[in-house]
């Protein structure tokens, strides 16, 4: 046969070539079983994230819980006197620490520990009236007040001559 | 005349309609028709499968495979083409990675290249060699090509993509496969 002849023929089976083709054996069992298996596993997984899904929720939750009594328990946990006092403790250890911390610069006025000891005995007799009235919230907003008065004094009269101008 | 092509106009029309019932029930997840679909196109689909891989047992395996395959994609037929056309796409591409996965280590690291397919005499059950026991014969990239090009109608640019070989590549094996159809054929 002749190359042109040949190439004919090709072209004459390409065009005859039957497509569909049957399998000898049944494969739909094998189909089957797979696609249920996987919307099983596929019903599974949507189970196992959901239940991931809840317990991120819970979790959230959670430590919401822990951080808004670990940020602020004095105004979740405590009352009353238990409330002053932990102001006060509060309050004193930030003075100490600002002490500690402003000690070797010198101060700007003579009497700024006057000043310290006046708003003190303004703090105490808070104190006292909060003894009776242990949750007035005008009387707890003082003392805070005192508290932060003291704590602006401290650090002005210990800051540089230039940071003043 | 006229009026007998409305009627095959209309009979295309209800098969494509009916057609399309039937893939929107497979995607809302009915396992009823997606037999009903799977029985209808399995031919198409092993038939290329065959073809692709030119072994029976692998071409089976690969058409089980398409139609898991499609359960999962057919979500994403929007109808925009025709189904069988979209089908061809996804059993090529399924079959071809396929073939891809069964390659053994070997095959892979040197590239070797089934040849005891080719030494094998063709089925000649019946007086005319049909071409199809040719084309299984042929080694499996220069067979891959020959199907995808010659009888399936895909660009040497789309093969080589789906392939991944080069375009040139995808050329010289066609032309291989060409010239190894033709000297079987002269002998016949």
């Amino acid at each position: 046969m002749s190359k042109a002849r040949i190439e004919a023929s090709l072209n004459e089976k390409i065009a005859e070539l039957k497509k569909d083709k049957q399998p000898e054996r049944d494969l739909w069992p094998g189909i089957e079983l797979a696609i249920s298996k996987e919307d099983f596993s596929g019903l599974q997984h949507s189970r196992v994230e959901r239940r991931k899904k809840y317990l991120a929720v819970a979790a959230v939750v959670m430590f919401g819980f822990i951080g808004w009594f670990t940020i602020s328990p004095q105004f979740v946990l405590l009352t009353g006197d238990d409330l002053v006092a932990s102001l006060s403790a509060q309050h004193e250890a930030q003075k100490h620490e600002l002490l500690v911390k402003l000690r070797s610069q010198p101060a700007l006025t003579e009497n700024w520990q006057d000043q310290l000891a006046e708003l003190d005995d303004a703090a105490n007799a808070i104190k006292l009236a909060l003894e009776n009235d242990p949750n007035n919230m005008a009387l707890l907003k003082m003392l805070q007040s005192v508290h932060q008065q003291q704590i602006s004094i401290i650090e002005r009269v210990h800051s540089p001559k230039w940071s003043q101008i | 005349m006229n009026t007998h092509g409305n009627v095959v106009a209309a009979e295309h029309k209800f098969a494509t309609k009916s057609e399309l019932d039937l893939i929107k029930a497979v995607q809302g997840g009915d396992k009823q028709a997606y037999n009903t679909l799977y029985h209808q196109y399995i031919g198409q689909v092993y038939g290329l499968c065959y073809r692709l891989t030119g072994e029976k047992a692998l071409a089976e395996d690969a058409a089980q495979e398409v139609f898991i395959q499609l359960w999962r994609k057919i979500g994403n037929f929007r109808g925009q083409s025709k189904f069988s056309t979209w089908l061809h796409t996804v059993t090529s591409n399924v079959t071809i990675s396929y073939i891809r996965k069964q390659k053994g280590w070997v095959q892979k690291m040197f590239n070797i290249e089934d040849s005891a397919a080719m030494n094998e005499e063709a089925d000649a059950s019946s007086s005319s060699v049909d071409l199809e026991s040719y084309v299984v014969r042929l080694p499996e990239r220069a067979r891959i090509v020959f199907v995808l090009h010659a009888i399936e109608g895909y660009r040497h640019e789309e093969i080589a993509t789906m392939t991944n070989m080069a375009v040139g590549s995808s050329k010289s094996q066609f032309h291989r496969a060409k010239q190894l159809l033709e000297e079987w054929m002269k002998d016949e």
